[in-house]
């Protein structure tokens, strides 16, 4: 596993060596905190809800920007052959890619722990609801995360890496929409119902974000992204032959 | 040593490589050679576990590469075409993530990266960031990251390609030191380059070896035709005369440059060297030069590539 350090270092490295980082964590704070405090104002409730309920919409944006250069940039700049021919596993490769990538949207994440701190100076929030809220925070970015870096590995322009993570992230939350399962209800009946059973991302983090973490949410947060991250190495190896 | 048998790429339809075998003692240096889209970096690629063969093996001291490929990695030092690097690193933390990347840690780390440093001549360059460098020392670096592990063999696609005269010298220099304890396989599309560091040879032209050996043993392959270089005493079209008359010559041609002296052609199966000799004794001309030309390692490349591009 010293071979999945040395990747994380490196990547870590890279997005803190360009300005990308620096500028991803203060839009993402600006959006997510700046909006969350207007409505919090309005409401006057001392919890987290609104901030955790519109979450996936920015992650659908933040996290294909985050993954998009994860392979694509390596492919570009043709070190992709250098990787290839170090003496590492492809999954030890894609293991520390992928930790980097949770790692630094971890920091993000935690950058917003000034919200939670400033409720309970000026209120007496539920702790274990907002500790639940950021627990489903990280396993919903893991997996789009997860998503990213395997279209990632597809590509070699970082645009396209962006768009079709995006649109692959937004078809695992509009799969849990009342209007997506309609319609596709309509068009194949119970097509919708099945999808959204299956992938719905936004309802199973609904549920941990209130504060009830059920083994099965976990598990279908988890086991999407090793199966994205088992793609991803799979694909990679495929390109030898 | 290094031994190819029988491999064979394609990608798509196109063939890229086509049965090649080839081998390379232990501590040689085997020079590849060939035109652009040969098939030159397929065959390096394949030698560094980049790519699988379609068929075929590739064995390094009797170990099938594909079947242990990180043992194989580990063994081999690569620098790829172009010299990929990582724009947004400093050239010391580069170099030191590929060590570590190849297993270096602690002492042991330190003293390879000190002497890469120094052997390829980037000391001056550590603090700044790959994408403030020349081509040059783009280059050095590429070379330095695949000798920070002090590997067995060592893969250089174009190692020189796009450095100026003094640094392709320094990079030769370097090559032929280190081929003193390596195994050494390098590229070119460059004849000049190839025969600069080493006189053992492959030519490689649409996937498939049309010449393996010295560089002296490719020439005389290439020669369809012996040409003798002949300088009489006598001026004038007679002696050129003379000399179309022996029988067995195919053309006579002045030299443009020096007086009295013609490029003579015979068959391959005809000695000229006899006739001419008694043609000067029976004229009573002082026969001044009479040497057999061999190709020029160009003429040979050219001739050995002719009609198989793609």
């Amino acid at each position: 596993m010293k071979d999945v350090g040395v990747i994380f270092r490196r990547e870590m490295g890279a997005y803190f060596h360009s300005p990308i980082a620096y500028i991803f964590i203060v839009v993402f704070l600006f959006l997510t905190s700046g909006f969350y405090t207007n409505g919090f104002f309005l409401a006057g409730v001392a919890d987290m809800r609104d901030f955790f309920g519109t979450l996936p919409l920015y992650l659908l944006f933040f996290i294909p920007a985050l993954t998009m250069r994860l392979w694509a940039e390596d492919q570009r700049l043709g070190t992709f052959e250098l990787l290839m021919t170090l003496p590492m596993k492809p999954w030890h490769i894609v293991l520390g890619k992928y930790l980097a990538g949770l790692a630094f949207y971890a920091i993000a994440l935690a950058c917003t722990f000034t919200i939670p701190i400033s409720l309970m100076w000026i209120g007496h929030p539920d702790l274990g609801a907002i500790a639940c809220g950021y627990f489903g925070s990280l396993l919903l970015g893991g997996l789009f995360l997860a998503i990213g870096i395997f279209v990632s590995g597809l590509f070699r322009d970082q645009i396209a890496a962006f768009i079709l993570t995006l649109l692959a992230c937004a078809f695992f939350v509009l799969a849990g929409t009342q209007f997506f399962v309609a319609i596709l209800d309509g068009w194949v009946d119970g097509l919708g119902s099945f999808l959204s059973s299956a992938f719905a991302v936004n309802l199973r983090f609904e549920g941990i974000e209130r504060g009830v973490i059920g083994l099965d949410d976990v598990l279908f947060f988890l086991s999407f992204s090793i199966v994205f991250l088992v793609l991803n190495t799979l694909s990679l190896e495929g390109r030898k032959y | 040593m290094i031994e190819v048998q029988g491999v064979s790429k394609s990608y798509g339809i196109t063939k890229a490589l086509d049965q090649v075998s080839f081998s390379v003692d232990r501590n040689r240096v085997l020079g590849f050679l060939g035109p652009n889209g040969a098939g030159k970096s397929t065959a390096m690629k394949i030698i560094t576990t980049y790519l699988s063969p379609d068929e075929g093996t590739v064995k390094i001291e009797g170990q099938d590469v594909t079947a242990d490929p990180l043992a194989a990695r580990r063994r081999i030092g690569y620098l790829p075409e172009a010299a990929p690097l990582y724009d947004d690193m400093r050239v010391r933390d580069y170099l030191e993530f590929v060590a570590q990347a190849r297993g270096l840690t602690g002492d042991d780390l330190s003293r390879r990266l000190d002497w890469v440093h120094d052997r390829t001549h980037v000391r001056s360059v550590l603090y700044k960031k790959v994408n403030e460098l020349s081509k040059g020392y783009r280059q050095r670096v590429g070379l330095a990251q695949a000798l920070v592990h002090n590997p067995d063999v060592l893969i250089l696609d174009e190692p020189t390609s796009g450095l100026d005269p003094r640094q392709i010298i320094g990079i030769r220099n370097l090559i032929r030191e280190l081929a003193e304890t390596k195994t050494v396989i390098f590229s070119s599309h460059i004849l000049a380059e190839i025969s600069a560091v080493t006189d053992r040879i492959v030519i490689i032209n649409g996937g498939k070896i049309v010449a393996d050996g010295h560089a002296e043993d490719l020439r005389g392959r290439a020669m369809r035709e012996n040409r003798y270089r002949v300088q009489f005493s006598q001026d004038g079209a007679a002696a050129a005369d003379a000399l179309r008359a022996i029988a067995g010559v195919s053309s006579v041609e002045a030299d443009p440059e020096i007086a009295n002296t013609w490029l003579v052609k015979s068959p391959l199966a005809t000695d000229l060297r006899r006739p001419v000799n008694e043609l000067a004794r029976s004229h009573g001309w002082d026969l001044l030069e009479l040497a057999p030309q061999r190709p020029t390692l160009e003429e040979a490349f050219i001739e050995l590539t002719a009609g198989r591009a793609h």
